[in-house]
């Protein structure tokens, strides 16, 4: 077993501080991936943060072609399992997927690739996807591609969790038709990976701006177009098709250089969902490369790369010092444009492959700043280099920041005023915050680097993300450290307001994108259980199956399946603990349509007792609307965490019956009955009812004690007292008696 | 020139009461004397032992003079209602009142009165301890069950005005000894 977190976590860490590609060695520019660092599993890692991989098996090095094309690294072959220890699993009642029968040339970055059966169409060429549990995987675009094929696209035939016995957990498998003529890159052996102009629009353009345009009208991008990711579905190899994109966040496996250059700021993780823009910026430089057989920038690192990119535009970066054929000059160039609204749409690129043409685009260069800014043992020429380069050193840019040379770099070099007073107002606002964490340096460095480009990611103690990445950044960072404090402290310093108010223009996208963020704000402020930062993390995340370790062994995604998983699990745990935690107040509250605030709040109560009829209530009325008839499994976990709940009762004989009733309800696994027993209105009522007049005649018993025997009481005195006045009466009815018999005897 | 402290009016209306139930004794009594002289001048000699421990009894409920005053009418009022029944003039209620057997009768009587109260009520008080003892123990018990039945927040109530009443009584005594020089 392996696991996932640490794949993630090297990937995530590797974004960070890209690593410097060998010059000419072939490597280029590939992003580290898990594969590079960690050892990917046997069969599959594990993603939970307290689980240790168990078997680390070797690490897939990129394929050391001299081309310089980069390669999203993949799981390398794994040693065979034993068939007889590893049965096996059945997708959905038709696929029956192989664990003992691993397809490694068809492994994705995240997931490795096994043999599958169809039962329904014996022979069908199946192969499937198990993703690492815990990675947000794209749901919402599995859902669309099972409903309708994508032309271009390895069709998918089926997804769903599985339990995958090679890392004890459940992990979602993708089931796709076999590319039976492998991969593109592979057709080529050690030779670069040319296609000449005239054949490159039929081979490569066309299917994958099929892809491009019709995922684009069901809403989505692809996000993982590249050169190593394109495979022939026919042994004659004249069906190319674009593999998937499911098992990943959207451009997490993307090399850097596919990626446009404000997304590739940000780490893998927070590159975000992007447009068909975005894919045609990729399809570009993998026409650069299928065109060129080789990577022209292969001897620049990473950030070498992006600072080409920002300084003389991506087109004149990789193309310029290149023989480009005259016919594929314009394409080329309007896919590779740097601004989205000059790049090519789907719509230019089908007339250019129809054969009409386009107006050229205008070259326009940048604007040379009068001297360059040095910095970090480099000259950069522009606001954005500048901004990159300051977010990897924080410690030197704010020195630089605080001693005013970069104010003095933009007025006289770039004289932009209005830039330097943005950035004097930025570093005048964290004078005033001096001392706090609103005035701290990575605050006053982000903020400076959010306008110096309005365009880049956020960029926050190397945690970098697009707005629309923040979700998957989210989940990945929980993944990598089991904690939220940096993306925390993102939301409570507000930095995506800032981020918004940065830009030129405000689009109905951004408002949107802001109003958003501000209700993880108010979600991540509220310390109670449905709040916090996991509430952000579903509510972003709403494909992200329930990271709860209750449940770390199953796969819940959808609150239909959530109830029934509980109780499942109820029979594995430890049943004194409580089937609640924070990850599933959140999961629920984000995912289940009824309004469930009252129990929330019962729920996050300081008292025991409260909190936990507040998950009774949860729970009751979560089976009651979902129409589960029977939980024996969760009804007996919860019946016997009881005691404190029936313990709200104040008669004991109450208390007393309920004890003896709860078994009963137990066995008939129904949490309403349950819930209607403990928190009866009526019996609690009463209970109340009675327990105030058995109060007022307890105070009444120890008000005459007090007034026999109390403190102050002379008992004997007061008796005396009594006896004097019984011996009075008796003396006044003697004296009536004797009387009346004195005037009797007289008149006789 | 000091102006004089106003009066409390409780104590002013106190003050004429006083004065206006002492004006009814003197009325009823001078009535009697005039219209039953001679029976007053018997009552008043033969209860003389009632006044006396009506004088001495500073008790509130006045147990003391109700039963010297109730045996000593006993001896008493024979000789009324022989009066009433005979010749009812001053002479014959000097004559009764100055026969030395009559008057022993009467304040024997009277003896018998303080003799009955001074004897009767430790008797009786021993009783009423007994009887109080029970009602506590059966008190107890109640409160016992109260307990096994609602817990010990049944004597929450309780338990709280035994603390307000101490903290009342320690905030008294504060008070006090802030009061002293």
């Amino acid at each position: 077993m392996a696991n996932a977190l640490d794949q993630a976590v090297e990937t995530a860490a590797a974004q960070e501080d890209a690593p410097v590609s060998p010059v000419g060695d072939g490597s280029a520019s590939v992003p580290a991936t898990p594969n590079d660092t960690a050892a990917p599993s046997a069969a599959l890692p594990s993603d939970k943060p307290d689980q240790k991989p168990v078997d680390k098996p070797a690490p897939a090095k990129p394929k050391g072609k001299p081309t310089g094309i980069p390669e999203a690294p993949r799981n390398a072959p794994q040693p065979p399992l034993d068939a007889a220890q590893f049965p096996p699993v059945e997708l959905n009642g038709r696929y029956m997927i192989y664990p003992a029968m691993a397809l490694p040339d068809l492994n994705s970055p995240q997931a490795m690739a096994y043999s599958v059966e169809d039962r329904r169409e014996p022979g069908r060429q199946l192969f499937a996807l198990i993703c690492k549990p815990g990675l947000p995987v794209r749901t919402s675009l599995m859902r669309e591609l099972k409903s309708q094929n994508i032309n271009g696209m390895i069709p998918m035939a089926d997804y769903g969790p599985v339990f995958w016995s090679p890392v004890d957990q459940t992990a979602v498998a993708i089931v796709f038709e076999r590319p039976l003529g492998g991969r593109f890159l592979d057709t080529f052996g050690d030779q670069p990976p040319r296609v000449n102009e005239y054949e490159l629009g039929k081979l490569i353009l066309e299917p994958v701006a099929r892809a491009i345009s019709e995922l684009q009208a069901v809403d989505f991008a692809h996000r993982a177009i590249r050169l190593d990711h394109l495979f022939f579905m026919d042994k004659e190899r004249r069906e190319l098709v674009v593999g998937e994109c499911l098992s990943s966040p959207p451009g997490y496996d993307q090399p850097v250089i596919y990626e446009p250059i404000e997304r590739a700021y940000a780490m893998p993780s927070g590159r975000g969902y992007g447009m068909s823009y975005d894919d045609m910026y990729a399809l570009g430089i993998m026409t650069v490369f299928a065109l060129l057989g080789t990577n022209p920038v292969a001897k620049l690192n990473d950030d070498e790369m992006l600072s080409a990119k920002a300084e003389n535009g991506s087109y004149q970066c990789l193309c310029g010092n290149e023989r480009i054929p005259m016919a594929l000059i314009e394409p080329i160039r309007g896919l590779l444009s740097d601004e989205e609204f000059e790049r090519w749409n789907m719509e230019a690129l089908d007339h250019w492959l129809n054969g009409q043409k386009k107006t050229p685009i205008q070259r326009r260069p940048a604007t040379k700043p009068k001297a360059a800014f040095k910095f970090g043992g480099r000259d950069h020429m522009t606001a954005r280099s500048v901004a990159h380069a300051f977010s990897k050193n924080v410690p030197e840019a704010v020195k630089i920041i605080k001693n005013g040379k970069l104010e003095q770099w933009i007025t006289s070099s770039l004289g932009e005023t209005v830039l330097t007073d943005a950035i004097t107002g930025i570093i005048a606002a964290c004078k005033v915050n001096e001392g706090s964490p609103d005035g701290s340096d990575d605050i006053l460095v982000s903020k400076v680097c959010m306008r110096l480009d309005p365009h880049a990611p956020i960029r926050y103690k190397n945690f970098s993300f697009l707005p629309d990445g923040f979700g998957a950044a989210l989940a990945v960072e929980y993944l990598r450290k089991g904690n939220f404090q940096i993306p925390g402290e993102i939301l409570a310093r507000d930095l995506l307001s800032f981020w918004v108010g940065a830009q030129e223009s405000r689009t109905p996208d951004l408002t949107s994108q802001e109003r958003t963020f501000q209700t993880l704000r108010g979600f991540a402020k509220i310390n109670e259980m449905g709040y916090g930062m996991e509430r952000c993390l579903y509510e972003l995340n709403p494909s992200l199956p329930c990271q709860s370790q209750i449940l770390r062994t199953t796969y819940v995604d959808h609150i239909d399946d959530f109830i029934v998983a509980l109780d499942q699990v109820a029979d594995h745990v430890d049943t004194r603990s409580r089937p609640m935690d924070k990850h599933i107040a959140a999961f629920i509250v984000t995912h289940f349509k009824y309004d469930i605030a009252p129990h929330l709040k019962a729920l996050s109560d300081k008292k025991e007792e409260t909190s936990l009829i507040g998950l009774l209530s949860l729970y009751a009325l979560m089976q009651w609307r979902m129409k589960v008839p029977t939980l024996f499994g969760l009804s007996s976990w919860l019946g016997g965490l009881l005691a404190p709940a029936i313990g709200t009762y104040h008669s004991r004989t109450t208390r007393r019956t309920i004890e003896q009733e709860i078994p009963a309800l137990v066995r008939q696994g129904s949490l309403p009955e349950l819930f209607d027993l403990i928190d009866n209105a009526e019996r609690r009522h009463i209970d109340t009812t009675d327990f105030d007049e058995a109060q007022v005649a307890f105070a009444h018993a120890e008000a005459e004690i007090e007034s026999t025997v109390g403190e102050g009481v002379d008992q004997n005195k007061a008796a005396l007292e009594v006896g004097e006045r019984v011996t009075a009466m008796i003396a006044i009815v003697l004296s009536m008696i004797a009387t009346t018999v004195i005037i009797f005897v007289q008149t006789m | 020139m000091a102006q004089p402290q106003p009066q409390p009016p409780n104590q002013d209306e106190r003050r004429k009461q006083g004065r206006s139930n002492l004006t009814w004794i003197l009325l009823v009594l001078t009535c009697l004397i005039v219209l039953a002289g001679p029976t007053m001048i018997v009552l008043v000699l033969g209860m003389l032992p009632t006044l006396v421990a009506l004088i001495i009894d500073r008790t509130k409920q006045k147990s003391n003079s109700l039963c010297v005053g109730s045996i000593n009418f006993i001896g008493v009022f024979p000789y009324i209602m022989g009066l009433w029944g005979g010749i009812n003039d001053f002479n014959a209620a000097f004559t009764i009142v100055g026969d030395i057997f009559n008057l022993l009768v009467m304040y024997s009587a009277a003896a018998f009165g303080w003799f009955l109260f001074l004897t009767m009520p430790p008797i009786i008080s021993s009783f009423v301890i007994v009887l109080q003892q029970r009602k506590v123990a059966q008190l107890r018990a109640e409160q016992k069950d109260l307990i096994d039945e609602w817990g010990a927040e049944v004597a929450a109530i309780v338990e709280v005005h035994k603390m307000e009443k101490k903290e009342q009584h320690m905030e008294h005594g504060m008070e006090g000894m802030g009061g002293q020089p």
